[in-house]
Formats: structure tokens, sequence, C-alpha cells
């Protein structure tokens, strides 16, 4: 019996591989591609059909998403109060909440749908940066409920806003001491709680999230986050812990489903309950890639993390540091391994074939895991290790000149120019450094291989909009911000695809439509070739086809 | 039974200053139920045995990344530890060489605890070189500035100039009182003060160490709070810790708890008065500056 062949004619297939880089159709078998060509030509093949409903489309290799949060599915179990508009992965449009107001008016609505009268609200996204004025307060959600305990988390993570209810559950009154309970004038507790000290006081608001974002569900959200916007593969960069069962047979479970519409890397790491000690966390990953890699399942890479947030100003920022620094803040961020701790970490990893993805906000931390990387290269040479800088926003032009000596990529965080970006350049680094944040066009110059990310939840997944920031730079009050280190739109398509393959070490399988790579295709409405450059992310997405199979999008079939 | 809350002491220092060293002198010379939270990246050094045979638990604690983590361990941490059967005397967190004390210390004043006192070992051989790295310098003067305590390791390795130049940069950096503490060996006194069932029975049976110098004061009257606190905060900048139990004007039929750790204090209410006289004693560390 001839297995069955299945050709996709498309308006333009878009390889990404240079040697043969459009098509007018893709034929696949078993999951995989076996080629592009005509329709006529990849008839050759044999007995077939020809499936014409992407006849009108465009079709490009699905698009990797190298740094992403399982968490992201989950937060959606919850309403929606950012100031963004933004769709969730069943499709549901959440005007942005832009004032105070607004975001009361959707909580009243959300209470009075809710039946347990013991059950806390939560909420998340609200984000005070982008509504002047009024800050919200306690009172205003007593406004919501007087009984139910309420919290508001908000989009930067580092703090929450809670009702009297909740200050009552929790024990939060005047006396309380903890660092972070922000008080109004007459000394009491206004339900702002401010870093994880203060937040973890309101316990049953923190762990209604924990409960959330570990949930099974939370594995779907992601997932279908993810298709909705062109995402075969993501990678869960350090937020599972790898060497807990439950946590894996979860994921088993999810990947191994059929309907499951995205393949995962699992980064290990020692963040969010991992394992502490370097050389067992080797060990599991890689019994994990020896044994435990699926059809929708990836190990091999290891998630460090060496320094906070730009915005927050934990970066490890060099000299001359933060430009203009809030009253009170230390000069300089923080690190959250000691730097002379890195390099023996990074060589337990390097030495055990595993590729080290390390969270660099600022160059500082850059600079320490680079230097780290060249240690455990002179320790122990080795040529194909792929370590990639995440994020690298303030990676200088020094850095990735011997980044590319020594074998490494970067992921940068393109998402920032547009919702950061004009903070950046007021605010924390200034106009000089903040134009050549997220450097994609240094990085290629130098010869660094590079992708670029969203970090979901941090900011929302979609690759044709991360690609978007990428080529134009705009900030949210519309400046080009560094024009010198735009990239093209074909740049930024190569990065969104064989540019995060390259560094997750699966460019072999995925990244490109090449005869024998897994059949894994974004399937677009529009060309992002032939389009202005200016209309990247509104390029309207079917959804994609996974290991062959057509996967639409929320909304669309 | 212990049913006050728990006091809680953080260690903190730099990679290399001792903290774990430190950390096992406390838990071979505890006379109480000692719990530990650790919260490092690499090998956990901890004698396992010796936390064992102080009745206590060890807690491996984790990061969380600081732009999206959601539950702070250390929070689930203290929560477990307060839940446990029996619950521990004391919890000492030994933090991350890089992190900055006071935000572990924060976690220490949910409904339960107590934070005793930050513990901050200075590595005396390295510490200026350290201060002065353009990475690490400033984590290096944060910590040292919020300290409670200030314990110096390694001066044994230091020849006399450098040490005076390390002792003046401390002095001139923090206004903690600084003890020394080669290889870890500093009196309990001094790192814990007095166990929760010394306090709970009264002050006495020291057994101080000679590095140590005691006084203790006692009185019959009540005492008013304001003359009580500047009476602490005038004390000698050698006095490392102060504990009592005394008689307030403001409520004559209570027993007070009077604590200073280092520059910290704190007076808290301990039940009903049940004794004769206000008693408070006073440890100083007289040859560190």
């Amino acid at each position: 019996m001839t297995p069955s062949t299945t050709i996709y004619p498309a308006r333009r297939v878009v390889t990404m591989n240079r040697g043969f880089p459009f098509g007018e159709a893709v034929a696949v078998r078993d999951g995989r591609i076996l080629g592009v060509g005509t329709v006529a030509e990849l008839a050759g093949f044999g007995e077939h059909v020809v499936d014409d409903r992407f006849r009108d489309h465009v079709i490009l290799p699905g698009f990797v998403e190298a740094h992403t949060h399982v968490m992201a599915g989950g937060l959606w179990q919850f309403p929606y109060v950012g100031y963004f508009d933004r769709t969730d992965p069943d499709g549901r449009f959440w005007h942005g909440s832009t004032s105070i107001e607004a975001v009361v008016e959707r909580l009243v609505e959300v209470e009075r749908e809710m039946t347990d009268p013991g059950e806390p609200l939560v909420a998340w996204g609200l984000d005070p940066i982008y509504m002047p004025g009024e800050r919200l307060v306690a009172h205003h959600l007593d406004r919501v409920s007087e009984h139910r305990p309420i919290f508001v988390y908000h989009a930067s993570g580092h703090l929450a806003t809670v009702n009297s209810a909740m200050m009552r559950v929790s024990e939060i009154d005047a006396n309380t001491a903890t660092p972070g309970v922000m008080i109004d004038a007459s000394g009491v507790p206004n339900g702002e709680l401010q870093e994880p000290a203060a937040m973890g006081l309101a316990r049953t608001g923190m762990m209604a999230l924990a409960s959330a974002i570990g949930s099974d569900a939370s594995k779907w959200g992601y997932a279908n986050e993810a298709r909705n916007g062109g995402q075969t593969f993501v990678t869960d960069l350090g937020t599972t812990r790898i060497h807990d069962e439950a946590s894996m047979a979860s994921w088993y479970a999810a990947v191994d489903d059929p309907a499951f519409p995205a393949r995962v890397m699992l980064a290990g790491s020692p963040m969010f309950g991992g394992l502490q000690d370097p050389t067992e966390l080797a060990a599991v990953a890689s019994a994990h890639r020896r044994e435990n890699t699926r059809d929708k399942l990836r190990f091999g890479v290891i998630k460090l993390v060496l320094d906070g947030s730009i915005q927050g100003f934990t970066a490890r920022v060099g000299w001359p540091h933060y430009f203009r620094l809030p009253d009170g803040h230390p000069t300089n961020g923080l690190w959250l391994m000691p730097p002379d701790a890195v390099a023996d970490v990074v060589t337990t990893h390097h030495a055990a074939g595993l590729t080290v993805h390390c969270h660099c906000n600022g160059d500082q931390a850059a600079q320490v895991f680079i230097d780290a990387v060249e240690t455990a290269l002179e320790r122990h040479p080795r040529w194909n290790h792929r370590h990639t800088v995440q994020h690298s926003q303030l990676t200088t032009p020094a850095q990735y000149r011997k980044m590319a000596e020594l074998g490494m990529c970067a992921n940068l965080f393109s998402n920032h120019l547009w919702y950061w970006g004009d903070q950046h350049r007021d605010v924390t680094v200034g106009p000089e450094r903040a134009a050549r944040m997220n450097a994609a066009a240094t990085a290629l110059r130098t010869g660094v291989p590079i992708s670029i990310h969203s970090d979901s939840p941090i900011t929302p997944m979609g690759h044709l909009h991360t690609a978007w920031c990428a080529v134009n730079r705009l900030t949210a009050s519309g400046e080009v911000l560094g024009p010198d280190e735009r990239i093209g739109v074909h740049d930024a398509l190569g990065a969104i695809t064989l540019g995060a393959a390259y560094q997750l070490e699966l460019d072999h399988e995925i990244g490109s439509i090449e005869a024998g790579k897994l059949a894994d295709f974004a399937i677009l409405d529009d060309d992002p070739l032939a389009v202005d450059p200016s209309e990247l992310k509104d390029i309207g997405v079917w959804g994609t086809v996974l290991g062959g199979v057509p996967q639409p999008a929320a909304g669309r079939s | 039974m212990t049913t006050g809350p728990v006091p809680v002491t953080v260690i903190a220092g730099y990679l290399g200053a001792g903290k774990t060293t430190l950390l096992n002198h406390l838990l071979r010379s505890a006379d109480e139920r000692v719990a530990v939270i650790v919260n490092d990246i690499g090998s956990i050094n901890i004698d396992a045995e010796l936390v064992e045979s102080n009745d206590g638990s060890t807690i491996a604690l984790t990061n969380g990344c600081l732009c999206c983590s959601l539950i702070d361990g250390l929070d689930v941490a203290f929560e477990s530890l307060l839940e446990a059967e029996p619950r521990p005397e004391r919890i000492v967190v030994e933090a991350s060489g890089a992190a900055r004390p006071a935000s572990i210390a924060a976690h220490a004043h949910r409904p339960g605890l107590h934070l005793d006192g930050v513990l901050v070992v200075v590595d005396g051989e390295n510490v200026l070189r350290q201060a002065h790295n353009e990475y690490i310098g400033d984590v290096i003067e944060r910590q040292v500035r919020s300290a409670d305590l200030l314990l110096l390791s390694k001066l044994d390795l230091v020849d006399a100039d450098l040490r005076r130049r390390t002792e003046d940069w401390l002095g001139r950096t923090a206004d903690a009182p600084m003890v020394e503490a080669p290889h870890g060996a500093v009196p309990l006194e001094v790192l814990v003060g007095l166990g929760a069932r010394h306090v709970a029975e009264g002050v006495g049976d020291l057994d101080l160490h000679h590095a140590v110098t005691t006084r203790s004061e006692s009185w019959t009257e009540p005492i008013d709070r304001d003359v009580l606190e500047a009476w602490l905060d005038a004390l000698d900048p050698d006095v490392v810790r102060v504990k009592g139990v005394v008689r307030l004007s403001e409520a004559p039929d209570r027993r007070h708890v009077v604590h200073r750790v280092g520059r910290r204090r704190a007076i808290a209410d301990a039940g009903p008065w049940d004794r004769g006289r206000s008693e408070v004693v006073v440890i100083a560390v007289g040859s560190s500056r």
C-alpha cells in the first residue's frame, strides 16, 4: 500500500532555504516534507491528493519561538485588564482597559458571574505606566466587592493590587512590617503590594495564579496561542521542573494528544524550583533527550538567568549604568548568580553536550556569560555548542564580535522596542544606548546567528509582530528607535524560523521547508516579502500545519 | 511549646566569604531546633547530620526569574516550616552569594515570623579587592551596608596593613558592629542571641565565651518605652546583642521582650508579667574594633 501523499498548492511557498527559495506547492507524506516545486513536479512522487485549501495563502516554515514560558497559557484562565488590546488563545478579543473605570467595570462584570462567594477574583495584565494620574488602589476594587477577596496582578509581574477583603483575609494591616506594602497618607495599607515579599502576603491570590499556570489547561492555552500566530514550535525556557515526574507526566499527556497544536522544547533550569546542582540538572536533561524525546517534545537546552530587567532597573548594565535612576534605586541591578560561579556551571552543561541559553538583559551580564563560555571552551573544546545570549538587549558591538569568535548565538527581545522603547530612551538607558538595544543589524554584521522573541507572557506571542518590531523599530509613541539597527524582512523571517531552529540545534528538523524536514508550516493570508514592511504585523494568520496536519487558528477553518 | 513568632536569622555574604562554614558552626553549637533554608546555585555543603542532630530540617530553595516569578520559594519554605511538627525554634536562611540581604529579610515579616537579624559574612582576605570590582563592587557594598552584624572571616590570612585597610573600609561603609569569625567560630550568643527557651524562662545561665564580654542590668520599677529605646540606641558600637525581659510603664501587667541585634532593635509583648524584676543582658565584643 502506498503511503498517502498530500500536495498543497499555494499562492507561494517561501521556503527560507536559500538554495531553493520559492515554490508553487509543497508535498507532504507521513508528517514530513517530500519536496517543493510545482504540482506537476511533485506528482512524480506517485499517488497523491491535491489539497486546495491553501491555494490563496502563502506557506512559510512554521515559526519557531525560542523564548517563551508555558504560564502564558494559564493566565488566560483569569480576566485580562491590561492596557493593550489582546486576543486570547481561544480567539476571544479583549479590549484594552485604558482607565481605572474600565478596569473596575470589567471586574464588576466578572464578579457578577462568579458563584462561590469565597473564591478569590484574580485578574492580570494591569499596567499603571500607561494610566497617568490616579493609581488603582483598594478602594476602587472595593467597589467591585467588599466581601470577595480580589487580586489584580500587574503586567510587570512585580506588583499586585488587592481589595480590602483580600487584606483582611491576608492579615495585611497598619502593623504589617513587610517592605513593599504601600500605605496611604494615614499610614494604612492602600492595597498595592510591591515585589514578591509583599505580594506573597496575599496568599490566596498567589496560590490561585500558581495553580492556574501549572495546570494542564495552561499547556493547551500556550500551544493554542502559538498556533494562532503561526508558531509550530515553542520553547518553554526554564519554567517546567524537568526533574518533577508529575509535571513531566502532564506534558507527555498533552504532547501525545494528536490534537495538541505545537511542538515544545522543554529547557531545564535551576530557576522556578528546578534542580540547583548543575551536575544533576545536566544528567536529567541529557536523560530526557536520550529517552523522552517525542514527536512533539524536545530536550537539550539549559536556561540560566544572570540578571533582572532593564525597565525594573534590575539588569546589570555597564558604566555609566542607568540614565535617570529613580530615587532610592541601587545604582546597578541584581545578579541572580554570583558572577564568579557562572563559568563552572556553564562548563558542566557544556561538557555534557547541552546548549546553554542564558538570560542576559544588561551588557555586564552578557560579558560574564561570554567569558564563561570562553572558559568552558578552554577547558573542554567543543565545536557546535551554539550557546545563546537570551534577551541580549544591551550587548555591545565588541561583545557581538567576541560572540562570533566563540560560536555563540543571540536571541533578541525585539518586542521591547515597541512596548518599552520610549521608556528606555527617556528613562532607563538614554538615547544612544536605547538606539542600539536589541541590535539585530550589528549581530548579523558581526556574524552572530540570531533569533528574536516575545518572552510570552511578558509580551504577547506572535512572530509576525516580533519580526515587524525588528524590521521597523517603532516605539509605542511612533518614533523609530535606532534606524541603523533595523533589519530587512528576509533577515527577520530568517530569525523567526531557521535562526531559532539553529540555536535550539534543531535546524536539521525544522526552520525551513526542505525535503526530509518535518511538515510544519505557517499559513499566512498575505506574502510577508511582498507587503509593505510596515504592515508585516497586520498579515492575517490562517493557522499552521503541524506534521502535515492543518491546525486552523481560533475562529478560522 | 513555642507559640510566639519564630526568629529568622539571615546569613548573607558573597561567594566564598564563609557563609556555609558559619552556618555549620551555628548548627553544631545550637541548643534549639534550627531549620535551615538554603538559597544557592551549585553544590550545597551543609553538613546534613548537623541539621538532623538538631532535629530541624533543611529546605533547598530555588531562584525565581525576577521578571516573571509568581510564587516566591521563600514564602513557601517559611510556610512549610511553620506548619512542621514540632515547629522549629529558629529558622536560618543562607542567602545566595549575590543576594541583596534586605530582599531576603523582607520575607521574615510574615505572620508567625520575626526577623532576628541579618548576619553578613565578609571575606577579610578579598573584600577590598571585591569592593572595587566593576561587576560586584556595588553588590558587596550593599551587603555590608545591610548587615546588622558583620562577621569577618579569613583575617588570619592577611597582613597587618591589609587588615587595617579592610577594617577602615568596613568602618566607613557600615555602621554595624564587626566580629572576627575565624573558621566561622563565633560564640552562639553573638550569632543568634539567647534561644527561645531562655527568653521564655528568663535570662540566666549564660555560658559566655572568653572573647565576649557581658553585663546585665536589672531593676524593679516599670520603665518608659522611650527611655528604654533611647538607652538601647545609645549603647556602645561594640555591643552586638541585647536580650531581656522588661516591664513597661505603659503596660505594667505585661511582659515585654527586648532584642537588639547590632543596630536593629525590637520590643515585643510576650504575655502577662510574671516575675519580680526587669532584666537585660548586654553582649559586647570588645576586641573587635
